[in-house]
């Protein structure tokens, strides 16, 4: 669907005024006041991590806070601001080894956090006991909402967000937890992002604290792939309004720009605040025409988060000019990005792709050849729009498989059985056209050296879900080929390869060496074909007259004539055209 | 046109004097105890009749159970009361506050002369006009549908509802089903800039409950002074509007980000939302008009939003002074401003022109802040939004895969066999071809109703004649492969029947043929499920193998006997088209099948003679 003459816009402000006005806001910080509140004993490092369950009306919360709490001072500090990589963490702490997948093997951790993280290891199976049906939020303060953020993505691992209602983690004023590995380990999926709210005052120096520029006490982590990035939803607010934001990189610029040095403040303000705020008018001037409700948008945001005060901008020296156009580009690329991810409803387009192939399958048929000769052959002149339906559902598969492989929790709960069995009936109604064109070209040894990887990971995952689902009893209609399909995708390589061997043979102008490695490969072969037509798992078609595997018949009857080759039950039944009675996949 | 739209204009009424005969019929202070409804005639005009509902100041007609007290518009008993107030698709019945409900069909439908009145006024050919102000309001939006629904009425002259300071009184689907049916048009609502009334149902019952006894019993008595409860009372509600006109405002923005899903599931949003045409007051006389329902839902937040936290004291006594200023108002009425314009000019043009002048002094009379116009933007872009998901529909190759799948038809026809039969044995390569069509077809429609799924079409869509007869003729030519398909693949052995089983709500059978089923008995007024005939192959695939054993014939000759009315039914009619020829060939599925039978039955069967 073509959407590309819509104007965009940023829903920043509205999202913001809506988590204000719902209240999340004010149970969290109530829970983390509470948690504070009990706190009686004189500071000590020796457990530095409170925790507690509240169990509300409506939903669950649990918070997390240190004791005493996190100061600027201590980020700054030797060590604060640390990361252990995931490597490291493999040997000490294997709780987030989920997170590392093919495409993005690497992140790392702040590593105070994950110390105080890994002093709780022993109460996590206890708090996930705690959770019920009613939903969740997750709330720490400075760096206890780092540990919140660390417990919900522990989390996260653990539920299964398809049955689950996805937990909702509150951090007010936590400093940054790990790099670009780890924000990209959560981005990758919208709903995990969807997971994080980081509440950020103007006036708070902690969650800035770890942002590149501040960190002088590590500047070997100041290189380009370690520096400390975003992840989740912001909630930057001062005293004229609140916005959300979600692009990690206006996050990173507008966490830094914002920032107000000033008296001590506390987040207990916040909901008078922008309560207050969110009943009264913004700021800006009432009598504006708005020409492009993109740039308006942004603009009456980087108003609420603070940027409109003039004395801000100049002790900052930030250009706002500069800062709003380059703002909007980002959002601009960012919505584009988000709502890309959502178009998915390709699957019946491919559908259709597979009926126009079965549809040739069986125009093939009525030829006497069989579709893997005539698209080898190119006799017809469909080949044509063959190869575009076959290169898009190629494309397709790829591409899912490709996902597949990235997130492996996905083979949990959405790559289903049914979704393998498409990917099989794709591969066993494909993959023999790849074959046909590989020794069209005269290559040979495809299984080796030209099998798509695809094809590869769809038969292993297939073999892989029949071992687990062994236990079901056999499908009794074996008779039933599926689709008319020879199980074994690679089936007409073997042929390929067999019909190499017995051209070799009838040519007679190799060592006696070649001769018994050919003489070998198509006793192998014979034996191949025979199991599958004891199983029925080849298609009919391949009798068909003038296919590549009777054109192999025949030679190989030759040489059984010649004495080459000695006599099998499966030569008895070519010779006795006993395959005129085998049926399956005649339709 | 700058200037110079009256009321009457927008209502399409010769001139202002029923409105303001509404008004203050609607504000008189009706004592209590108050009849049910009063019947009014004007003077100047005799043919005008004026069904006035008076409000109430009792808390608990106002509220029934908790949160929000709605309830599903038609109860479960039969028939329906307001069977076109659903979306028809989705078959999602509008909900309604309970108590607002229980009221009308109590004291007015239930228990008072008001049913024979309002049709004798009909048969009389008069002006019908219900009003009230208030509570009275919804008790006249209630008496709207329920005439719209249940009585004959001339198109030409259709009844009007004219509400003043009304609350809140339906969800989403009443604006979805009034447009769907053309009669929103009907409906047109006067609010106060800041009259608190019309936000109040936005705010959950039990933040508000104990400040609204005494907010309520300052309307019942008029008193001079101030409830002392008003500025907390004008801070809930404000903030709970600002909450559901913010979620509103993410969605029309398309906000990509999750997270608003993720806190949704922590809040109780209000399911109330406004349609008809609204008149929002603005106390200099020159109201703003809008239809666009997300529009004005966005506009009862932000143009009764403060200045600045000191102006709250005072915007809270306005906000319930005004809620009895609308008689004073339409005194002053000159001119309107249509925002209608606001779609064609928008952003895309500079601030230049007349129009656009008015358009801009309208919007700073209402106080509206960039970030309201924005919203407000969002609301029009996302109306065009919904017709451009619409005009993107490929109707060319709906209509030439058809017309494919016409020819196979003929083309079976010449083979004597019915597509069914054909499709079933699937050794043709015009079966081949013809699966292709159907499944090229499926892509489109079932991208049509994912959008309707999703609200994301034009609110008539499924009211539009073209989309009716095209999705009859879709589904009667279509859903028989599919069924064959079903049955070709043994799909029923993994799933079970096409049709669902009793009891499971996951039904095998595509909702592109349930959705376009659906339009086709609510466009003809037919009862629900009446119209089969596409499917009734599947019914014929069940009965077949339950008929297969010894005594199976005995236990499900109640639905053999349905099937064979039906059939002949069908036959006898135009449902089944070109196929009713080759049907009873005696090839055909359906005839070995039924041939199979106990004598006796064959012997009995009117279906007999159809098929020898």
């Amino acid at each position: 669907m073509n959407r590309s003459d819509s104007p965009l816009f940023s829903s920043g402000l509205e999202l913001g005024s809506f988590v204000v006005t719902s209240n999340v806001l004010h149970h969290s910080w109530a829970a983390i006041s509470e948690l504070y509140g009990e706190i009686h004993e004189p500071p000590s490092w020796a457990s530095p991590v409170r925790f507690r369950t509240f169990q509300q009306p409506n939903c669950t919360i649990i918070a997390f806070v240190t004791w005493p709490p996190c100061t600027k001072e201590h980020l700054q500090g030797q060590g604060g601001g640390d990361l252990v990589s995931s490597s490291a963490l493999k040997e000490t702490f294997p709780l987030f080894e989920f997170l590392s997948t093919k495409t993005n093997p690497r992140f790392s951790i702040n590593k105070p956090a994950i110390d105080l993280f890994a002093s709780v290891r022993g109460v996590l199976d206890f708090l996930k006991s705690q959770i019920s049906t009613k939903p969740l939020i997750i709330a720490g303060h400075s760096v206890g909402g780092s540990v919140a953020s660390l417990f919900t993505l522990w989390l996260l691992d653990k539920i299964n967000l398809a049955t689950t209602k996805r937990p909702l983690c509150i951090t007010f004023g936590s400093p940054l937890v790990g790099d670009d590995g780890l924000q990209e380990a959560i981005l990758q999926y919208s709903a995990w992002n969807s997971c994080f709210l980081h509440v950020v005052s103007d006036r708070d120096p902690v969650p800035r604290v770890l942002i590149s520029p501040y960190n002088p006490t590590a500047p070997e982590l100041a290189s380009p792939t370690n520096q400390y990035k975003p992840f989740g939803t912001f909630l930057l607010y001062s005293e004229l309004g609140c916005a959300c934001l979600e692009d990690p990189e206006s996050v990173l610029e507008l966490l830094v720009a914002t920032y107000s040095e000033g008296p001590g403040f506390d987040y207990k303000d916040i909901f008078q605040q922008l309560n207050g705020n969110v009943i009264c008018k913004d700021s800006t001037k009432d009598d504006e025409w708005i020409a492009q409700p993109l740039p308006a948008g942004i603009i009456t945001q980087l108003g609420a988060i603070g940027l409109g005060r003039l004395q801000q901008l100049q002790q900052q020296s930030i250009d706002m000019n500069t800062l709003i156009r380059q703002t909007e580009i980002r959002e601009r690329k960012w919505l584009i990005r988000r709502r890309e991810a959502y178009n998915d409803s390709k699957l019946n387009e491919m559908k259709v792709n597979m009926a126009q192939l079965e549809w040739y399958k069986k125009f093939s048929e009525d030829k006497k050849i069989g579709y893997y000769d005539m698209f080898k052959n190119e006799y017809d002149s469909r080949n044509n729009t063959l190869q575009r339906f076959k290169k898009s559902l190629t494309c397709y598969w790829t591409d899912m498989v490709d996902e597949v492989e990235k997130k492996p929790q996905w083979r949990g709960a959405s790559f289903t059985t049914r979704w393998l069995f498409s990917g099989t009936i794709y591969r066993r109604m494909v993959e023999p056209l790849n074959i046909a064109e590989y020794y069209r070209d005269g290559k040979t040894d495809y299984i080796a050296k030209g099998r798509s990887k695809h094809y590869k990971l769809l038969e292993q995952w297939l073999d892989e879900d029949e071992s687990r689902s062994a236990s079901r009893p056999n499908n009794p209609k074996k008779q039933n080929l599926k689709g008319g399909l020879t199980e074994d995708s690679c089936f007409w390589a073997y042929v390929e390869e067999a019909l190499i061997s017995v051209n070799a043979l009838s040519n007679g102008q190799y060592s006696s060496n070649d001769m018994d490695k050919h003489k070998r490969s198509l006793i192998q072969f014979e034996d191949y074909v025979w199991g599958m037509l004891k199983n029925c798992a080849v298609s009919s078609e391949i009798f068909l007259e003038q296919s590549s595997f009777m054109k192999w018949w025949k030679k190989y009857l030759e040489i059984i004539r010649k004495g080459i080759m000695g006599t099998s039950p499966f030569t008895e039944f070519m010779q006795n055209r006993q395959y005129s009675q085998y049926a399956p996949g005649c339709q | 046109m700058a200037g110079g739209t009256r009321v009457a204009d927008i209502i399409g009424m010769r001139d202002d004097q029923v409105i303001n005969k509404a008004c203050s019929f609607a504000m008189k202070d009706h004592k209590p105890p108050a009849k049910p409804y009063i019947l009014e005639k004007s003077r100047g005009s005799p043919d005008t009749y004026f069904f006035i509902f008076p409000g109430s100041w009792l808390v608990s007609d106002w509220f029934a159970q908790k949160p929000f007290g709605e309830t599903k518009i038609n109860r479960p008993d039969n028939p329906p009361k307001f069977p076109s107030l659903r979306s028809i698709g989705n078959d999602e019945v509008a909900t309604v506050n309970d108590a607002f409900l229980r009221r009308f069909e109590e004291k007015i439908l239930g228990a008072s002369d008001f049913k024979e009145k309002v049709q004798k006024a009909e048969t009389d050919k008069k002006q019908i006009v219900f009003t009230g102000h208030s509570l009275g309001g919804s008790m006249a939006i209630l008496a709207t549908l329920w005439f719209l629904d249940n009585c004959k009425f001339d198109k030409t002259s259709p009844p009007l509802c004219v509400t003043f300071g009304s609350p809140l009184t339906g969800n989403r689907i009443f604006s979805h089903a009034l447009r769907r049916e053309k009669w929103a048009p009907y409906f047109i609502h006067f609010v106060m800039r800041y009259d608190i009334v019309p936000r109040l149902l936005l705010a959950p019952i039990p933040s508000i409950e104990k400040e609204f006894e005494s907010i309520l019993r300052f309307f019942a008595t008029k008193s001079v002074n101030k409830p002392e409860e008003a500025p907390d009372f004008y801070r809930t509600v404000m903030t709970n509007a600002a909450s559901v006109a913010s979620h509103a405002a993410c969605n029309l923005m398309a906000n990509p980000n999750l997270l608003l899903e993720t806190v949704t599931n922590f809040t109780a949003l209000s399911p109330y939302k406004p349609f008809g045409t609204y008149f929002f007051c603005t106390g200099n006389g020159k109201p703003v008009v809008l239809r666009n329902s997300d529009a004005v839902l966005q506009l009862l937040f932000y143009s009764s939003q403060l200045n600045s936290e000191a102006e709250l004291h005072e915007i809270a006594r306005t906000s319930l002074d005004q809620h009895f200023g609308y008689e004073n108002e339409l005194k002053k009425m000159q001119d309107v401003v249509d925002l209608k314009k606001l779609e064609t000019l928008s952003y895309s043009a500079e601030a230049t022109g007349s129009d656009s002048a008015t358009i801009n002094s309208a919007l700073n009379d209402l106080g509206l802040s960039t970030r309201a116009r924005l919203c407000l933007l969002a609301a029009v872009e996302f109306e065009k939004r919904k017709q451009r998901n619409m005009d993107s529909i490929d109707t060319k190759k709906i209509q030439k895969e058809i017309t494919e799948l016409e020819s196979y038809r003929v083309i079976c026809k010449t083979r004597l066999m019915s597509c069914y039969d054909a499709f079933r044995l699937h050794n043709s390569p015009h079966d081949f071809k013809a699966n292709v069509n159907r499944l090229e077809l499926a892509s489109i429609w079932d991208e049509i109703i994912e959008m309707l799924k999703r609200y994301q079409l034009p609110d008539d869509f499924e009211g539009q004649k073209d989309w009716v007869e095209l999705g009859k003729r879709f589904r009667r030519l279509v859903e028989p492969l599919d069924v064959a398909n079903y049955y070709r693949h043994s799909k029923d052995e993994e799933s079970g029947p096409y049709l669902g089983t009793p009891g499971k709500p996951r039904k095998p059978r595509p909702k592109r043929y349930i959705y376009t089923q659906r339009w086709l008995e609510h466009a003809q007024k037919l009862p629900a499920e009446s119209s089969g005939e596409s499917h009734f192959w599947a019914e014929v695939e069940e009965l077949r193998t339950k008929t297969s054993s010894p005594d199976g014939f005995e236990q499900v000759k109640p639905r053999v006997l349905q099937l064979e009315r039906n059939i002949q039914k069908w036959v006898n009619g135009e449902e089944l088209g070109k196929d009713k020829d080759v049907l009873l060939c005696q090839e055909s599925i359906l005839v070995k099948w039924w041939k199979t039978l106990p004598d006796q039955h064959k012997k009995d069967s009117a279906f007999n003679n159809l098929i020898y």
